[in-house]
């Protein structure tokens, strides 16, 4: 049988394999595994690998179309497409991470949630509370002290439902099989499971007490994890109606989690099919509705879901404008670990590009803000226009970002893709005004939640047109939103009646309804500040 | 076994004309829609004819623009605005009543559960621009519909537009749907970002098109009586 030979630095490792599948298929039977986001069909490029001997057989169009001519010439091919058939030699470039969690810094950002307070507790005696944040892409999970409100530990880790699915469309069509859905919600309760531990094991905590968790998220993960009505969502007169997806039972889960088996567990329902519970928690977080009108909170994610709080109602919409903002689906893009670039600036007097880097690791690749820096300095220099057209001057295949060194180009698709997600949170700003009756000269606060809003230039994405400009009034980066209201609803008193009056005042806006989406999407997509209107 | 014919039969065009056409091309591609209009304008105020406006600065600026549908080069709001400019001056040359298709009838849609429309609005624009019929049957919309549309519009072509992958089940649906009610000749085109990765097998459709440009190139070389 046909050996596939995976290369490390220190070793090779050698799995013999009867032809006929994916290389990716055959790495998922090992412990080496490549990440992945789209359940095998070639489209999230996710699960790259570099050809290091052998014949992997033509690119397919999905790989042309993901990678581009750059990447190919270079021996970079996708897992998921290639078939290998006879002996063959890869790299993994794009590693599963191999330890799931990281720790969560506290408290960040500058969120208005009240400080905790101190309140020592020697004996480990008070009762402990655990929030968590259901994202598509993230699972993020902090332990309360719940006498005195304190984080105890947070953790953040990769849902690992994301397999089947990076994005939500494609991962409720796997959960169209029952046994699937089951097999994702069992997944995603043992990952929770997984962080708890992780907690508990390194920071010596016992889990028996906790004895409250709340949860927040999107509408779609949350009916997974329950396994209710989660495919009513793929039909799209539920969006903006209530989908319950409350659980039937939570007693397996406490066992799962190993909490104590009386800890109450609730999940908050979400708004509509499309809003989830995580927007209201960052409503929550951010007083949106309990301080000035004008205040617009955008949770920049794949689905970015915003809020506008006109003084009377809370106008909400979602709009899925893609992964870019995580630094997915772009050819030189990656998630914001070490290696990413989070900012561009360039010198002063020789004009050339410099690049801070997570860890300060040799560059490996754009993250969201990294892009958003590196598009505003673009078009500054004049390498690009403000339609996203490079100058005569750059090569065909793109800008390069490490000349010299190869890889690293950011590709005319790549700014494509980058403005199409750009143009969706666009229109989502330009409607909710509208339905508020309101112009941007009517804003008075921008709250940012979302991982990417944490490290984002506000003058970089002002200047491309992602952030209304609104001089001498606040921009707040928020850091994860869901996630501090999510704690906030789990300790502070008086929340919940704060969290009905916000459900109450809520106004489902659906985009899809809007008449001339094309022409505020066309005006969006220009990378140049956004003109009032 | 490749002959290549000149279709074109070069006229006798004055220097001066032929740079107002180019100029009118140079801004079209701009997608500048202001001035393209005015540029035609002032060609169609010096006795051009609509016709030569058609032939010798939208299709060719057309033709640029089907080269920079490649993957690599695509740029969405660079097509948008060609399309707007293009629009723009048919309706300046035909203020009163667009001009009579030429070519066949197309119904197209986005189908039931996809609220897509973008890709579907730009196909129907650059269609139209090259004389299509086009009938438009919107988003969400439910198969069975779309083929009551093509047997009322006599309809030779049916062009589906998909942006998620949830919609496939119902695109596989369009083909023998469309045969059960009679529609034997139909050609049942699939594209948009969720669709165009896939084969027309998968789809169960005639052809998978890359792009708006794609779909004309195969409708031209495969004329319907053929089919
Ligand atoms: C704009 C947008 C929206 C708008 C749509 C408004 C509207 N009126 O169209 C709004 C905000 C309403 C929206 C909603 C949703 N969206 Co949306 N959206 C997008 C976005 C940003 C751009 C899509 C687009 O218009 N592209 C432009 C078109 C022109 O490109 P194109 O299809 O490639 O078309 C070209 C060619 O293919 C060709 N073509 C197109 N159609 C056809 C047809 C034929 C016959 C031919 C020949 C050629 C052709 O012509 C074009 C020019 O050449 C993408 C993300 C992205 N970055 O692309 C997500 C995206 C498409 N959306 C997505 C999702 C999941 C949703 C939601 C379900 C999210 C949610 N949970 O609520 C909802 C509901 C959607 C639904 N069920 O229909 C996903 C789909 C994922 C998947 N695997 O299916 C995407 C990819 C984002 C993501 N990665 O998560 N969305
Ligand atoms: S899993 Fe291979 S490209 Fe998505």
């Amino acid at each position: 049988m046909p050996i596939l030979t995976v290369k490390f630095a220190d070793e090779d490792r050698r799995i013999t394999f009867a032809p006929g599948r994916s290389a990716r298929e055959l790495l998922d039977e090992t412990d080496i595994r490549v990440r992945a986001g789209c359940n095998g069909s070639g489209a999230c490029g996710l699960c790259r690998i570099r050809i290091a001997g052998g014949n992997a057989g033509e690119p397919s169009a999905n790989e042309r179309a993901t990678l581009g001519a750059g990447l190919l010439s270079q021996g970079v091919r996708l897992a998921c497409q290639v078939k290998p058939e006879h002996d063959l030699d890869v790299e993994i470039l794009n590693p599963a991470p191999p330890s799931a969690w990281r720790s969560l810094d506290t408290g960040s950002g500058t969120s208005s949630l009240p400080g905790p307070s101190p309140m020592p507790d020697p004996k480990g005696e008070h009762p402990l509370g655990v929030s968590v944040d259901l994202g598509t892409t993230h699972l993020s999970i902090t332990l309360l002290d719940l006498a005195s409100g304190r984080r105890l530990a947070g953790r953040r880790g990769l849902n690992p439902q994301e397999t089947a699915g990076a994005d939500v469309m494609t991962r409720l069509m796997a959960a169209q099989s029952a046994r699937e859905a089951e097999r994702l919600s069992l997944q995603v309760i043992g990952a929770i499971g997984d962080g708890l531990r992780d907690i508990a094991v390194r920071e010596g905590i016992d889990l028996h007490r906790v004895g409250r968790v709340v949860l927040v998220g999107n509408t779609a993960m949350l009916a997974i994890l329950s396994g209710r009505n989660h495919l009513l969502l793929l039909q799209p007169r539920y969006w903006t109606e209530t989908i319950d997806c409350l659980p039937m039972e939570t007693a397996s889960w406490s066992a799962t989690w190993g909490i104590g088996p009386a800890a109450a567990i609730k999940v908050i329902p979400p708004l509509a099919g499309f809003v989830g519970s995580d927007l209201l928690a960052g409503v929550i977080a951010t007083r949106l509705t309990e301080q000035c009108p004008g205040a617009l909170l955008i949770d920049f994610g794949t689905n970015s879901e915003m809020a506008l709080w006109d003084g009377d109602h809370l106008w909400v919409t979602s709009a899925a404008g893609g992964p870019a903002f995580e630094g997915c689906g772009i050819s030189c893009g990656m998630p914001a670990e070490p290696g990413a670039i989070t900012r561009v600036a360039v010198a002063p007097v020789t004009g050339e590009l410099a690049f801070d880097v997570i860890a300060g690791a040799e560059p490996r690749g754009l993250c969201g803000t990294g892009l958003v820096d590196l598009l505003a300095r673009l078009v500054g220099n004049g390498t690009l226009n403000v339609k996203g057209q490079f100058a005569p001057s750059v090569p065909d295949d793109g800008f390069p970002l490490t000349p010299g060194k190869g890889e690293l180009v950011l590709t005319k698709r790549d700014i494509d893709i980058f403005q199409r997600a750009k143009a969706a949170i666009g229109v989502g700003i330009e409607v909710l005004l509208a339905k508020a009756g309101m112009g941007h000269n009517d804003l008075r606060r921008v709250c940012i939640g979302g991982v990417f809003g944490q490290s984002l230039d506000i003058a970089s994405a002002t200047e491309i047109g992602l952030l209304p400009a609104i001089p001498g009034r606040s921009v707040e980066t928020a850091g994860n939103t869901a996630l501090s209201g999510c704690e906030a609803l789990l300790y502070t008193a008086g929340v919940d009646e704060r969290l009905r009056d916000a459900r109450s005042r809520a106004r489902i806006v659906n985009l899809s309804d809007c008449p001339d989406f094309d022409t505020l999407f066309l005006e969006h997509l220009y990378l140049q500040p956004i003109a009032p209107v | 076994m490749a002959t290549i014919v000149n279709k074109y039969v070069i006229e006798q065009v004055s220097p001066m004309h032929n740079q107002n056409m180019n100029r009118l091309i140079d801004v079209l591609l701009e997608g500048d829609q202001a001035r393209a209009v005015a540029e035609a304008m002032s060609l169609k105020n010096g006795g051009v004819e609509d016709e030569r406006i058609i032939a010798d600065a939208i299709e060719p600026a057309m033709g640029r623009l089907d080269a920079k549908c490649t993957l690599e080069q695509f740029n969405l709001l660079e097509i948008m605005l060609v399309g707007r400019a293009v629009t723009g001056v048919i309706r300046a040359l035909y203020p009163d009543a667009p001009p009579a298709p030429s070519r066949e009838t197309v119904v197209l849609a986005s189908l039931e559960g996809d609220v897509h429309d973008l890709g579907k609005n730009i196909v129907r624009t650059i269609m139209t621009a090259k004389g299509y019929r086009i009938v438009d049957c919107g988003k969400n919309c439910p198969v069975e519909n779309l083929v009551d549309a093509a047997v009322r519009e006599e309809a030779s072509i049916i062009c589906i537009s998909g942006l998620i992958t949830s919609v496939i089940p119902s695109v596989r649906e369009v083909v023998p749907l469309a045969r059960r009610r009679g529609l034997t000749m139909v050609r049942v085109v699939a594209g948009g970002a969720a669709l165009k990765q896939a084969s027309a097998d998968t789809l169960n459709v005639d052809y998978v098109a890359d792009s708006v440009f794609d779909v004309i190139r195969y409708l031209e070389d495969h004329p319907g009586e053929l089919s």
